[in-house]
């Protein structure tokens, strides 16, 4: 046998281990995926040139998938309205739609429309992979101050969509069944905290008033609320992480683990949202948990009848936010601009469209539209337009990670996961997560 | 090959035109044999290979065009990067706890496999088919079931009235279930082994039965030095594997809680996917090799006290 395994296998082992290392690192990879999305890309340039008057529009969007079958089908009504128009459509789930965007980007290929979302927009648009699309006429079809607040430097990059809000989903049958309260409208953060201890008191063990926080936008949204200016601002140019407001505020959550009001550490690690068996809510161990216009109704399908909803708490400036986040925005590299403009207007506008796409990206931002659907709408449906209803008169902006704070996104959900974990303190947690926020303010205002 | 090429030039000295014509055309015909995979390596390996090389010199987002930065990406990575020092003990952690284990558990059951039973073909591929499914995302999933707060490790202990703790959710039991996890797919290593076993000579036992040694006599002296070449390339191929470790890290914890499984792999991945630094992440790539590389030479320096090769005259060096 020993002459089946002689020394000269060990050049070859070598060879396979350069194989394996460097080529399944991820420069390797993102190469590799350029050039794929090149050559899948090309044939459709290829078309756009030949086909004179017929038009191939290519579109991506991410989502579940009664949002691929709603779109697909206004596609089709869109084909049929204008019979030169075909689609190229790419859909998938949101991490894999991140994923593939940048390659795309940076091999400038990407799809003559696609969808945006407000927390990557600023992104994009600082890249200039966007067209400006100020022009589109959206009078009577979208509420002028709601366009106002979307344009980035005076100009609009994104159709909006849908009216999207953040609140806050409890368990309205458990609450009763225990003699608790429901929060109120407009409660302030001193309420929701005391409201958290009461409702200890009359929760048996094992079950949580409220969940326990470890990423950035809770702690912004109760900064913000104080009056504060938001941790970034200016394009990520301005950091501001406010030192006494974050120590308070981690210091209540931090009481509230000794005293049992939040799961323990590594309880809330095993969460996992939208998860009929692990999660906070459905499980039955957490009374509440955050929620927006948009995700609701997939909580009120896991536990129907039983979810209420109300507003974030709010402090002296207002609370939580409620806006469109989901955007249609067209490639500034695009061949078929001025098809992709009619295209994405239509989108919100046509009457037919909007019976097909339903609720399937939020509530439609068009008020005629809503009007037709409105006599249809399911309990669940009802849910996401409350938690706007609710929201809409104290809301804040709607704060996004400025570009390049992916990172410190990071950073901070994991430094704040060592204290929940009673790993680290809060002062220490504060002043490395503040340090790298300083560190990428000062190299965006560099640039 | 060399004594070909030889012969083959000796005649076109001597014959006319045609002859080396019809050589061109015969070296022509083989490159286009091994074209596809020539082409595939080419471009689809080497160039990304080569490219990352170049890009782990630059700042690249993948948006905007790579910009030279010269050493700041190693410098950086080396001197102040903390998660890349938790990353990498982590995995090292990983490494070394992971392929002992998986090497001493595939060899256990190769050994009790290398039995001829009825139905020993059933039984193989029976404890194989865990790693035919390997590494696969449906496998990962299965793991984050049972070793989870509610899963079925903790349901069987509480049986015997022991409450247990979330495996995975628990940063001090998270990369413990990662590294049986890996043990578990052991299914290729045994295979490996397996083949090994099949090829010590019976005589072998014969003679030391002869002898009168008894089976843990004949299992270290005969068993162990006959089956070391491929425990040294079990050995080899375990480590380069285990560096990598991603699925398992990214699908079961992902990376949680609180870094306790940041795999060097996935570590590198988030960088370059998630946070966009694809030169940062090339950097992190060549580094990664770089450490593979020593440590794959250490492995074939220190083989020579103890990999023993029948072919060498049965001394090893």
């Amino acid at each position: 046998m020993n002459k089946s395994w002689p020394k000269s296998f060990g050049f070859l082992m070598l060879v396979l281990m350069l194989a394996l290392t460097a080529c399944s690192g991820g420069g390797g990879n993102n190469v590799g995926n350029n050039v794929n999305s090149g050559a899948t890309n090309a044939p459709d340039n290829q078309t756009d040139k030949d086909t004179g008057g017929e038009k191939t529009l290519s579109i991506m969007w991410w989502g579940p998938d009664a949002r691929h079958e709603a779109t697909k089908k206004a596609l089709d009504i869109y084909t049929k309205q204008n019979p030169n128009v075909k689609f190229k459509p790419e859909f998938m789930a949101w991490d894999a739609f991140w994923q593939k965007l940048p390659t795309l980007a940076a091999s400038k290929s990407i799809t003559d429309v696609l969808q945006m979302d407000a927390a990557y927009i600023q992104e994009y648009v600082s890249r200039g992979q966007l067209e400006d699309l100020s022009d589109i006429d959206l009078s009577g079809i979208v509420d002028p101050t709601v366009i106002e607040n979307l344009k980035i430097g005076g100009k609009l990059y994104g159709i909006p969509l849908s009216q999207n809000a953040q609140g806050l989903a409890f368990n309205k049958t458990e609450l009763d069944q225990y003699g608790i309260p429901h929060p109120h409208k407009d409660w302030t953060y001193d309420e929701f905290f005391q409201w958290a201890r009461d409702a200890r008191a009359k929760l048996p063990e094992g079950k949580y008033p409220i969940g326990d926080t470890t990423t950035w936008d809770s702690f912004n949204y109760y900064q913000t609320s104080m009056g504060k200016e938001p941790i970034m601002s200016d394009g990520g140019k301005k950091f501001n992480l406010d030192k006494d407001l974050f120590l308070t505020f981690y210091q209540t959550y931090e009481e509230f683990r000794k005293a049992k009001i939040v799961p323990p550490a590594e309880k809330a690690a095993a969460f996992l949202e939208n998860d009929p068996q692990a999660d906070p809510m459905a499980s039955g161990v957490v009374m509440t948990r955050g929620a927006t216009t948009g995700s609701v109704s997939a909580l009120e399908q896991l536990m129907p009848g039983k979810v209420g909803v109300v507003n974030l708490p709010v402090g002296p400036a207002g609370g939580g936010w409620a806006q469109s986040t989901i955007f249609l925005s067209v490639s500034a590299n695009s061949k078929n601009k001025e098809e992709a403009k009619k295209f994405v207007k239509w989108f919100i506008t046509d009457k037919e469209a909007g019976q097909a796409l339903g609720l399937t990206r939020g509530i439609p931002i068009n008020p005629e539209i809503y009007k037709e659907l409105e006599p249809t709408l399911q309990p669940k449906d009802k849910l996401g337009k409350e938690i706007y209803d609710l929201s809409l008169d104290k809301a804040l902006p709607f704060y996004s990670p400025a570009a390049g704070f992916s990172e410190w996104v990071d950073t901070y959900r994991k430094e704040m996961e060592a204290v929940t974990f009673g790993q680290q303190s809060i002062e220490d947690a504060y002043n490395k997560i503040d340090k790298l926020g300083k560190e990428l303010a000062a190299k965006a205002g560099g640039q | 090959m060399t004594a070909e090429t030889a012969t083959g030039t000796g005649m076109e000295k001597k014959q006319p035109k045609r002859k080396r014509n019809h050589t061109g055309a015969t070296h022509l015909a083989g490159y286009v044999f091994i074209s596809p995979w020539l082409i595939g390596f080419l471009l689809l390996t080497l160039w990304p290979i080569a490219q990352s090389f170049y890009l782990s010199f630059t700042e690249y987002s993948l948006l905007e065009d790579p910009v030279w930065t010269g050493m700041d990406n190693y410098a950086k990575i080396l001197s102040s990067d903390a998660t890349f020092t938790k990353s990498l003990s982590v995995t090292f952690l990983f490494v070394l706890f992971s392929v002992p284990l998986k090497l001493f558990f595939s060899l256990m059951v190769a050994l009790a496999l290398n039995k001829s039973i009825r139905g020993m073909n059933i039984y193989r591929t029976a404890i194989y088919f865990p790693s035919l499914i390997g590494g696969s995302i449906a496998v990962a999933a299965l793991w984050r079931n049972m070793f989870g707060l509610d899963g079925y490790i903790n349901q069987v202990l509480a049986w015997f009235g022991i409450e247990g703790v979330g495996w995975i959710s628990n940063p001090d039991t998270s990369l413990g279930t990662l590294i049986l996890l890996n043990t578990w797919q052991f299914g290729s290593t045994m295979v490996i082994f397996l083949a090994g076993l099949k090829q010590v000579p019976q005589e072998l036992y014969e003679s030391a039965s002869v002898d009168g040694a008894g089976k843990v006599r004949k299992f270290i002296s005969i068993t162990l030095p006959m089956l070391s070449p491929v425990m040294f390339f079990n050995l080899v191929l375990g480590i380069i594997g285990s560096f990598q470790t991603f699925t398992s890290a990214f699908i079961i914890t992902k990376g949680g809680p609180i870094n306790s499984t940041y795999m060097y792999a996935m570590f590198l991945y988030e960088k370059a996917f998630k946070h966009y630094q694809m030169g940062y992440a090339s950097a992190l790539a060549w580094i990664l090799l770089t450490i593979v590389a020593v440590l794959t030479i250490i492995n074939f320096m220190a083989s020579r006290y103890w990999v023993f090769y029948e072919s060498d005259g049965g001394k090893t060096k």
